[in-house]
């Protein structure tokens, strides 16, 4: 009856949105066999696709082109960039902030997500932990050859040393330090050991055996025993809890950097959640930019459904109004606050030189997304793909704003400046998009990019609810 | 055992002369210096032979681990007096420039000068010097300097050769001038005080009595002797005082840096700035371009250089109209100065001028620049004298060579001598002709069509390359000579080194010219005093001026009479027209930084930025706001071309507010093509367009060229929109806070009131005390010129480097102490105010809570420091401070030293490598080196002790140090003035350097 006809309209499409039963997360006539084949056949075959070769050989040209920029940086010096005084920082931190909040959504997604019991994640938790650990990799670049003596970059941990000398815990610089690591280190943790019942999968499925000797090294031995599930069940639920607090607190910490120095522009109590905000915004718009091209290519379309995508561009829409409001009452505050400085910034901001980059950010990460309030917009690929760049470049440009705006005209007038990238700068940051789809394109060749182990389980509730 | 026989192979090392010898007793001491082994290796057992000689093996190419380079240590066998190796020792010298010179103490350290200080001895100096006297020291060590002599045939670099090559050479054309009287010999000359080399031209004059001695100055002050010889009839030196001066009329005249005794007016001029009992001097400046005198002035009336006598003249019709009675002997120009009050230019503020001086009768100045024309010089003189102002504020004193042709004429003879083809043999010592003279004489071509050049220069410059002989020539720290400062205080040219290459010092050569034989400077300059100090106790009278560095005595000041029928050439003042339209004055001028184009090579001064426009590494066409517009020139580096009948030249302009409308300025002495690696195509030559009918000043048509030049500026980079320039107004008050003498007066802690600070909370819970030393610093803005010397100072006291012109224009300039400059009020007629800004050494310092690493932390004396070699350069500090005192080394900035030019640094302070910040440390090497001797001692330290670079250096006396914790101190007397404040307090800073309010003067209580 009834249900059979739904079970039907189930195998084509999963947007509608029927209060008395639950969309289902997986299309198309899937078991567990099914998922299996279509997600190992990617890591299986013998040959990847040519478009993959194509997209390799270019993203490792342009990592080799970021290594001949990061040698000539580091044997040279930071004067190959463009900064002076008073913009110390460009580039450099706007890329850093940039990429680590890229490595937001991957955490929330699995870690907040799983927690709130929101299955739907289960489809792009993989790929978005892993392109959180790539971004994150990236972002980790480029503090360490900002400064001028790379060499020397190791002073900023708390090793121990014949001077005895500790790093200074009161700089928000240090903080970072010990943020990123910490967040980088438990979403590897996470990644890792989210994905180790596939990688046995892989191993238990392969023909080689180089292969399965290293799937095997790497799943641990796991026999998919009830105490293995069990087991794997509880560290996982324990690691979520541990992550967290990390997706908020890593760019809270961030935040920091600008928040808690003087400068006008920087020294703001809404950075922290401003940017936790703008952070998982552009990580959901990486999400996006990586999904929409992948489901379509790898045939994952019914993994990775329509109703994945209309939900992240809610989570956009939302993350982008909060970004909204926070443009907006840095305005007022500065105007309430009474102080002409940070008046001045933020009239600057919008009206001065750097002007073209704010109205850039307000248009791509304020505007764009206003898009999906239409349905409609929210289910083409086309246009979610178009605003999720959007979005990543306003993302970028919101960076640079706070970074170099706030620094251009500081306090004294005497001071003033005008920043201007210099090739090596464009090239670097060109070069990070290259590092990172590297890595990505190595993850989706040799890993499982979906999370098999956690499809199957929302596929059998799927099949348990739908009887 | 090595064999100790030295003829047995390997290097000839010996350790005494008796090992040298192969003494008998000393072969038995090495036997007894090894006893324990000694019998292993007379007579060893097999085992213990085979145990030694693996051991021999292993251990042998240790030995071969490194060559020990022969080193010579050789003891004084008499140590000077007083020296103690590797302390910083000072020696007393002159430095002579355009024939006026400053005393100087010069720091040395193991023979190598390493500073430049003003002697306080020396009137002309006051233990101050001009920022160019600190880069003398830079071109001393330039590596770009002409290294040896060399023979020209034609073009090209020319044969090495030595001075007896060319003593054979010149020996025989010595003598035939000899023989003939000298009657083809001319001597192209710079100005020189040196009564040394006087003795010298003198001798010359008796054995080559037809021979020429040919003074040239491009920078010629002669207009103002001029003036004198018009209105007494014979050349005499017009000295000031400005601390005998409430009114100071300053018509085109920088008193303060364009002026032979700037030093001293400038010390003078500011100790009547502080309003502390209620009085202070005024300054009207009229003038086109603006000065640093402009800037400091009550009062500054733009006005074109051409109307500046008219200017004068109409004060004088005003003066006289009020019933001011000329003096006797200037009768006659009561009917001159009629005739300016029928000229079209006229300006109210002219008729308050003549109103103030005349209520300052007898207390007040009239100076006029060197650029006026002598009539305007002697009329000034002449209004002195009727004010009363001679004999008190302005005095005069013989010139010391009254019978000396003009400059320009001189020059102009000599031209003309070279085309008749009356001259055989050319000497010409010092200066750089061949670029500076005036255009239309030609003189390059002149001096390359006499075969017998011979040329004695610091540089293988331009005029170098025309000569037949280079010969080096001594830099002032490298030879002996002597000097006169402009009022007349004679002191001894005290050499600090060997000459790096071999030079030979002017003063030498033109006593070999004189005599065939090479007498050394040393003995030349002895003879001289012989007969200048009494004979009786000559070597302890020598021995004070070589020690002290001056002969105290100044030049006797007289009362001249005035000379009687120059009302015409007045009256011909004011002819003068006004320019319009298209057609603008163009006036030459003096760098602030090459001077004549003499420090074209100096890295220090070339990037030294302008006080005015802040440029650096270039000169421009200074053009008033107004006339940019007309013109089309928007952005600054906008191309103009400039078109005189004599030709054109394209240079970028610069907009500088102030500029009088329809007058464009240009500085000289840059777009040298032969000045050394730094100065080589850095800025435009603009001698080509001057003339000897126009040394200063030309007729040219402007128009825009497209096009536009790089100008690397410190300060306004870029166009500053509307916007920006809006709230630089707004904050610029907030930061130079300006109050006149009457607000002063009415409440003195005006400044204070400005802005709201905040409640000053503990900084810490564990609050820091400071029960040593506390150092602070205040710098009082009053005082100040603006004349960048505290930034030249410091970059020689603390190893800055030059980073050059593209990293200039970036933004990354080093200068550890800069001089803000912000205008104030009409863009066509803006005040300007200054502000040295560096390293407040804040209590509560946003740098060192963001270092990660801890590398900028406060010491115990209240010191922010900075760790260079814990710095890894996260450019944190440098974002967070509210400054933007914190200088980064973006790249190696030493990479292209030679051994020459490291022997600048200062070997008490770090030379920095990349990557790692810096900043002012208030000169800690100072502080200590004054703090550990009186730790030794078991005193303390009394105020003064203590002087950094940039307060020592200051002519205005405007930076003061010293320890807030001594009561007693300057620094805390100043502190606690009403007029103190600090800069961005109300951001909890707590800066230690604060800064005195700035005081002006005006007319009416009122600018």
């Amino acid at each position: 009856m009834g249900v059979a006809a739904i079970d039907r309209r189930d195998v084509r499409d999963n947007l509608g949105d029927d209060p008395g039963r639950r969309a289902p997360l997986v299309l198309g006539k899937h078991d567990n066999a099914t998922i299996t084949d279509k997600v190992c056949r990617i890591v299986e075959m013998p040959k990847p696709p040519k478009a993959w070769y194509v997209a390799f050989g270019i993203a490792l040209t342009v990592t080799g082109v970021l290594g001949a920029m990061l040698a000539y940086l580091i044997s040279t010096g930071v004067g190959v960039w463009g900064l002076n005084k008073p913009i110390a920082w460009g580039f450099d931190i706007t890329n850093f902030v940039f990429w680590v909040g890229i490595g937001h959504a991957g955490t929330l997604i699995s870690a907040i997500l799983y927690l709130f019991r929101q299955n739907w994640r289960t489809g792009i938790n993989r790929f978005a932990e892993a392109m959180t650990i790539f971004a994150v990799i990236c972002a980790g670049m480029f503090p360490g050859i900002h400064t001028g003596r790379a060499w020397l970059d190791y002073w900023l941990f708390p090793l121990p040393n014949q001077m005895a000398m500790w790093p200074n815990f009161r700089s928000p610089l240090l903080w970072d330090v010990f943020a990123v690591s910490t967040y980088m280190t438990v979403s590897i943790c996470f990644w890792y050991m989210g994905m180790i019942p596939d990688l046995a999968t892989i191993r238990d499925r392969t023909t080689s055996k180089l292969k399965g000797a290293i799937y095997g090294i790497f799943a641990l031995g796991w026999r998919g025993s009830n105490r293995h599930w069990h087991r794997y069940e509880r560290a996982y639920l324990l690691l979520a809890a541990i992550a967290t607090p990390l997706v908020l607190s890593v760019h809270s910490v961030v935040s920091f950097d600008f928040a808690t120095s003087m400068m006008p522009g920087w020294h703001a109590t809404i950075f922290p959640p401003y940017f936790v905000a703008g952070a998982i915004f552009g990580g959901f718009a990486m999400v996006l930019v990586l999904a929409v091209p992948c489901r379509q290519w790898f045939g994952l379309k019914d993994l990775i459904t329509p109703r994945h995508l209309e939900n992240m561009c809610k989570i956009l829409l939302a993350t982008g109004m909060m970004v909204g409001y926070a443009y907006a009452i840095e305005f007022f505050i500065s105007w309430y606050s009474g102080n002409p400085a940070e008046g001045f910034v933020f009239i600057n901001r919008a009206f001065g030189p750097y002007a073209w980059a704010y109205w850039t950010m307000v248009f791509c990460n304020v505007a764009t997304p206003q898009v999906f309030w239409s349905r409609r917009a929210r289910q083409n690929p086309w246009i979610i793909f178009g605003v999720a760049i959007c979005v990543n470049v306003g993302m970028w440009f919101e960076r640079f704003v706070i970074i170099v705006t706030s620094l251009h005209r500081d306090f004294l007038p005497s001071s003033w400046n005008m920043y201007f990238p210099t090739w090596v700068e464009v090239t670097t940051l060109v070069g990070s998009f290259g590092l990172f789809f590297t890595l990505f394109l190595l993850f989706l060749r040799f890993l499982p990019m979906v999370a098999m182990a956690e499809v199957k389980a929302v596929l059998q509730k799927q099949h348990h609810e739908a009887r | 055992m090595p064999p100790l026989d030295p003829k047995s192979g390997g290097r000839a090392l010996w350790r005494s002369l008796d090992d040298l010898a192969g003494d008998k007793a000393f072969q038995d001491a090495v036997g007894r210096e090894f006893p324990l082994y000694a019998d292993e290796m007379l007579a060893p057992s097999r085992r213990e032979f085979l145990m030694l000689m693996g051991a021999s093996v292993a251990l042998a190419g240790m030995t071969a681990c490194r060559r020990w380079p022969v080193e010579n240590i050789v003891p004084f066998s008499h140590r000077p007096e007083g020296y103690v190796p590797g302390e910083r020792l000072q020696f007393a010298t002159s430095y002579d420039r355009n024939g006026a010179a400053i005393g100087l103490l010069v720091s040395s350290f193991d023979g190598r000068p390493i500073k430049i200080e003003g002697n306080p001895l020396h009137p002309m100096s006051l233990g101050a010097t001009d920022p160019i006297a600190q880069g003398t020291l830079l071109q001393m060590y330039d590596p770009d300097r002409s290294t040896g002599l060399f023979e020209r045939a034609g073009q090209g670099e020319g044969t090495p050769r030595t001075w007896d090559e060319f003593a054979v050479w010149a020996e025989p054309i010595l003598a035939r001038h000899k023989a003939s009287g000298g009657a083809g010999l001319r001597i192209l000359a710079e100005p020189s005080s040196s009564p040394t080399l006087l003795a010298q031209k003198k001798r010359l004059e008796s054995v080559y009595p037809q021979a020429v001695w040919v003074e040239w100055d491009p920078l010629t002050r002669d207009a103002e002797r001029e003036g004198a010889r018009l209105a007494f009839g014979r050349p005499l030196r017009r000295h000031l005082d400005l601390g005998k001066a409430d009114v100071v009329l300053a018509l085109d005249a920088d008193l303060f840096m364009d002026d032979p005794a700037g030093l001293s007016h400038t010390r003078a001029w500011a100790r009547r700035r502080k309003g502390e009992d209620g009085v202070m001097n005024r300054v009207w400046a009229v003038e086109a371009g603006y000065s640093l005198t402009g800037a400091s002035a009550d009062h500054r009336i733009p006005v074109q250089s051409a109307l500046v006598p008219v200017a004068l003249g109409r004060i004088a019709a005003r003066m006289l109209r009020s019933g001011l009675t000329l003096s006797a002997g200037c009768e006659g120009l009561r009917e001159a100065i009629e005739r300016f009050e029928s000229h079209a230019f006229d300006d109210p503020r002219l008729d308050t001028i003549a109103a103030d001086l005349l209520a300052a009768r007898g207390r007040g100045a009239i100076a006029v620049g060197p650029r006026q024309p002598a009539a305007a010089h002697a009329l000034a003189m002449a209004l002195d004298a009727a004010l009363g102002n001679s004999g008190n504020a302005v005095t005069y004193a013989d010139d010391p060579e009254p019978a000396r042709p003009g400059h320009l004429e001189a020059i102009a003879k000599l031209a003309s001598d070279l085309s008749a083809g009356l001259v055989e043999t050319l000497v010409i010592l010092g200066g750089n002709p061949a670029f500076d003279a005036p255009a239309d004489l030609d003189l390059a071509k002149r001096i390359g069509s006499v075969s017998q050049t011979i040329r004695v220069g610091l540089y293988d410059d331009e005029t170098s390359s025309l000569c037949r002989w280079q010969l080096p020539e001594a830099h002032y720290l490298e030879a002996w000579g002597d000097a006169r400062g402009w009022d007349g205080t004679a002191g001894v040219v005290q050499p600090l080194i060997e000459p790096l290459y071999g030079g030979r010092s002017a003063i030498e050569i033109a006593a070999y010219l004189a005599a065939g034989a090479w007498t050394p400077g040393y003995e030349l300059v002895r003879t001289t005093w012989s007969t200048r100090l009494p004979a009786a106790g000559f070597e302890k009278a020598w021995r004070r001026v070589v020690h002290d560095g001056i002969e105290a005595g100044a030049a006797p000041a007289l009362t001249p009479v005035f000379a009687a029928g120059w009302g015409g050439e007045v009256a011909r003042l004011a002819e003068a027209r006004q320019l319009g339209g298209d057609a603008m004055e163009l006036l030459f001028a003096k760098s602030s930084a090459v001077h004549d184009g003499r420090f074209a090579n100096c890295g220090w001064l070339v990037e030294l930025p302008d006080p005015m426009t802040k440029l650096t590494w270039d000169n421009a066409a200074l053009l008033s706001p107004s006339d940019a517009e007309a013109l089309g020139v928007k952005a600054i580096g906008d191309l103009v071309t400039m078109s005189l009948p004599g030709g054109s030249l394209v240079l970028p302009a610069f907009i500088l507010p102030g500029q009088a409308k329809g007058s464009v300025t240009v500085n000289l002495g840059w777009g040298r093509s032969r000045a050394g690696r730094v100065g080589n195509g850095a800025g435009v030559d603009a001698y080509p367009l001057r003339t000897a009918a126009s040394l200063w000043r030309a007729e040219a048509k402007l128009a825009r060229t497209p096009g536009s030049a790089m100008l690397a500026t410190t300060q306004d980079h870029w166009v500053v929109d509307t916007l920006g320039r809006k709230e630089e107004q707004v904050r610029a008050e907030e930061l130079i806070r300006t109050g006149t003498l009457a607000e002063y007066r009415a409440k003195p802690e005006f400044a204070r009131e400005m802005v709201e600070v905040p409640h000053a909370a503990p900084i810490s819970t564990y609050p820091i005390e400071y029960n040593g030393h506390k150092w602070g610093m205040a710098i009082d803005l009053s005082s100040c010129i603006g004349c960048a010397a505290c930034s030249i100072a410091c970059q020689a006291e603390n190893n800055i480097p030059v980073v050059g012109r593209k990293e200039t224009w970036r933004g990354r300039d080093m200068q550890w102490i800069r001089v803000d400059r912000y205008f104030e009020g009409d863009p066509e007629s803006p005040g300007l105010a200054f502000q040295p800004m560096t390293c407040h050494q804040c209590e509560n310092a946003p740098c060192e809570q963001v270092c990660p690493v801890a590398a900028t932390v406060h010491d115990h004396e209240g010191l922010n420091v900075m760790v260079y070699n814990r710095c890894v350069g996260t450019r944190y500090c440098s974002n967070n401070c509210p400054y933007k005192v914190r200088r980064f080394n973006y790249f190696n900035n030493h990479k292209h030293e030679t051994a020459v030019s490291m022997m600048v640094y200062n070997p008490e302070v770090t030379v920095r490598m990349r990557g790692v910040m810096e900043k002012c440390s208030y000169c800690v090497q100072r502080i200590n080196a004054v703090k550990i001797p009186a730790k030794n001692a078991g005193r303390p330290i009394s105020d003064g002790e203590v002087v950094p670079a940039c307060a020592q250096v200051c002519p205005a006396e405007a930076i003061a140090f010293g320890d807030l914790n001594d009561p007693h101190s300057r620094v805390r007397a100043l502190h606690d003035d009403a007029r103190c404040y600090g800069v961005l307090e109300e951001i909890n800073t707590r800066p230690r350097t604060r800064y005195l309010a700035r005081l002006r003067n005006p007319a009416e209580g009122k600018a």
